[in-house]
């Protein structure tokens, strides 16, 4: 990253990608409430890396999964886009979960029967495209993580490493505005981790996504404009976790 | 194309459970194809047995009882000559006469397609012994069945399914000939053949065809012309004692039965159905077997193979939250993900009508080789009841004297057997129906499933822990 970008680390950028107001969400435990958010209000803005980090149970996965429509939240707004996902029918959510969202997950989530290049393909399937073009699609999206020549390997036939990369490949395959990640790296070794994050940093800038990450890893962190600290659901953001 | 590529990689990957579901299925539809082939034997073997009593195609019969004979009957008539040592006779013993007018306005009946006479008599010969005879020289009587056949028209009663051993059948040119044909059992047992004569109540009648029933039945011994039944049977001239009336379908039986009660409000109108009832015996027990029993072991063994094939997929799907979490987060709709999963349990269930009906043919081909005849019992009593007249009218000295279905009715209270072979046909119904019942049961299993992955939350799916 050049000195220009750190310093642009510094404030969101002018136009949100997600502007939140108020969100909170609870779940039901036996005959108890838990509040997993409450009284969430921020803005992300577009092509901006915002870091997501917290203890565990401190709602880090629901705030990221209400962010990818994968849940809603009970209080609040979400707008993304310019509307708001909590008023949103279902089919409209998954649409844009199809067309504008990507998901990296800590276990990587492939399909073990589906070949690294099918699984990439595989987040073509809800979008208009022909056989051809999403080919030629998946080719490009492993080629940009190093895995041109592993498209016919199950997940099994490849590393951890290797299989995160085939999930980064699968969440940008469809050019997302936003990438959302839940713990990337939390299932990686330190190598192959810095990897993953050159990776990331390197698709970041070149694509200008949004990237939403949910990480305990302080590396992770460290790269991103800005830092969220969630504590027992109450939201602070910092700056760049460089100044705390 | 990415489906079907998703859906082998899916069954290959699941290869167990996919064979116990294939299988599952596999065996109820196996039953289903057995027993509808049983059912369908059964049903064919009550066609031939009423075939070879009724005559093909007959669809009702009409009888008159008797109401001189009430009481008595059967050699009691017999009125012998003075001096005369020898008698034989021919008598109706226990149906009424038909007149040719009611015959005719049977056949005029608007959905009666066709309507036969004919005249079941007992031909009773007796040879008396000299007054100073040693009682050991008695001989018993000898009672044989005699049919009157309708010559021309259309083929109705008995002689319609008989099949010619030897000789000829009865022509235009035989109505009032001392023609017969004898049955082949009978002709057999007195070494007679065709050319051979034989005397029925006086006349010589000559031999010109012997004819085989189906199915093993008991069938009349002799046919001889109508005309010349009407002839030798006292009382009978230009009458009938039976008719057999062909209704235009299946449908018009009752309509047509109750048109002839109307006509002839005396006659006992009888329909196949009403003979059917009064079948007992292997083929009776048969087929209250596949009707009851095989019926309910192919409809438990279908809902257990629906039961497994559900209760299988339901669990493959909870197995695969996480990757279902997984598309939907991708952006799979949920009607997507369904269409999948139904596509994987319909290519099981094919899989299972494939191997259902390699089984169900082989179960049938099993039961056909297997199975020993079934015997039909044809009680008199009922049948006296309801075809031919009141039971309880005709008893004789002859009780106890068992020979064709129609001499059965010298003895309300002796039974007439008939053994058919059982066979267990397949029909293209039967193995489409499978067919269908197989895609069906992996329908229910794949939309339950479909039904699952509808309801499942995409974030509490990501949260499963596999």
């Amino acid at each position: 990253m050049s000195a220009a970008g750190m310093a642009d680390r510094t404030e969101p950028p002018a136009t949100a990608a997600y502007t939140l107001t108020g969100v909170g969400k609870t779940y039901p435990k036996g005959r108890r409430t838990i509040a997993a958010l409450r009284g969430i209000n921020m803005a992300i803005g577009k092509g901006e890396w915002l870091a997501i980090q917290g203890r565990t149970g401190h709602g880090k996965t629901t705030l990221l999964q209400i962010l990818g429509g994968l849940d809603r939240a009970d209080a609040g707004t979400v707008t993304f886009q310019g509307r708001d996902l909590t008023q949103m029918p279902e089919a409209q959510v998954t649409r844009m979960r199809a067309q504008s969202i990507g998901f990296i997950f800590q276990t990587f989530n492939l399909v073990p029967t589906l070949s690294a290049a099918e699984n990439v393909e595989a987040a073509l399937i809800p979008l208009p495209s022909r056989p051809a073009q999403r080919h030629r699609r998946v080719m490009a999206a492993l080629d940009s993580v190093g895995l041109a020549d592993r498209g016919r390997h199950l997940p099994s036939e490849l590393s951890g490493g290797q299989q995160q990369r085939v999930a980064i490949a699968r969440a940008l395959v469809k050019e997302p505005q936003v990438l959302l990640a839940d713990e990337p790296t939390g299932n990686l070794d330190q190598a192959t981790r810095d990897e993953i994050i050159m990776l990331l940093e390197t698709l970041w800038h070149s694509l200008g996504l949004t990237l939403v990450v949910v990480t305990h890893d302080t590396a992770v962190a460290r790269r991103a404009q800005r830092v969220g600290i969630l504590t027992k659901g109450h939201l602070s953001i910092s700056k760049n976790i460089q100044d705390r | 194309m990415f489906f079907l590529t998703y859906l082998r990689r899916e069954l290959r990957r699941r290869m167990r459970q996919a064979l116990v579901i294939a299988i599952g299925l596999a065996l109820g539809i196996g039953l289903v194809i057995t027993v509808t082939a049983m059912s369908s034997g059964v049903r064919a073997a009550q066609g031939k047995i009423l075939g070879s009593l009724y005559g093909v195609g007959t669809d009702i019969t009409v009888t008159v009882p008797v109401k001189a004979l009430s009481g008595s009957g059967g050699f009691q008539n017999i009125t012998p000559k003075p001096y005369a040592r020898h008698h034989d006779t021919l008598q109706s013993t226990t149906q009424g006469p038909i007149s040719s007018s009611d015959l005719a306005a049977i056949s005029r009946l608007r959905d009666v397609t066709a309507a036969a006479g004919g005249l079941v008599l007992t031909e009773i010969k007796v040879t008396l012994p000299s007054p100073n005879a040693p009682p050991a020289s008695f001989r018993p009587p000898i009672q044989l069945s005699v049919t009157g056949a309708q010559i021309g028209g259309r083929a109705l009663g008995p002689l319609s399914v008989a099949r010619l051993s030897s000789g000829r059948g009865f022509t235009a040119a035989d109505a009032s000939a001392d023609v017969a044909l004898l049955d082949s059992g009978y002709a057999a047992a007195h070494k007679l053949k065709v050319g051979s004569e034989i005397t029925v109540a006086g006349p010589r009648f000559k031999v010109i065809g012997i004819v085989r029933q189906p199915g093993d039945s008991s069938p009349p011994e002799i046919y001889i012309p109508l005309a010349r039944a009407q002839d030798l049977a006292p009382r009978m001239h230009g009458m009938v004692n039976i008719v057999y009336v062909q209704a235009a379908s299946a449908s018009f039986v009752g309509t047509v039965s109750s048109e002839i009660s109307g006509l002839m409000p005396s006659a006992t109108v009888s329909t196949s159905g009403d003979l059917a009832k009064g079948v007992s015996g292997s083929l009776a027990s048969t087929s209250k077997l596949a009707r009851t029993f095989g019926t309910w072991l192919a409809v438990l063994a279908l809902l257990a193979a629906f039961a497994v094939a559900s209760l299988l997929t339901l669990a493959a799907v909870g197995r695969r939250v996480r990757e279902f979490g997984t598309l939907k987060a991708l952006g799979w709709r949920s009607g997507r993900i369904s269409v999948q999963v139904l596509g994987e349990s319909l290519a099981m269930g094919i899989a299972g009508a494939a191997l259902g009906i390699a089984l169900g043919l082989g179960g049938a081909l099993l039961a056909s080789a297997v199975a020993p005849h079934l015997t039909a019992t044809v009680s008199t009593t009922n049948i006296g009841k309801n075809a031919f007249g009141p039971a309880g009218t005709n008893g004789g000295i002859f009780n106890g004297t068992v020979g064709g279905p129609m001499q059965t009715f010298a003895n309300p209270n002796a039974t007439h057997v008939v053994a058919v072979p059982f066979s267990a046909p397949i029909t293209i119904g039967a193995i489409v129906l499978a067919v269908i019942l197989a895609i069906a049961g992996a329908l229910i299993a794949g939309l339950l499933g479909g039904w699952q992955i509808t309801r499942l939350r995409p974030a509490a799916a990501l949260a499963r822990v596999e």
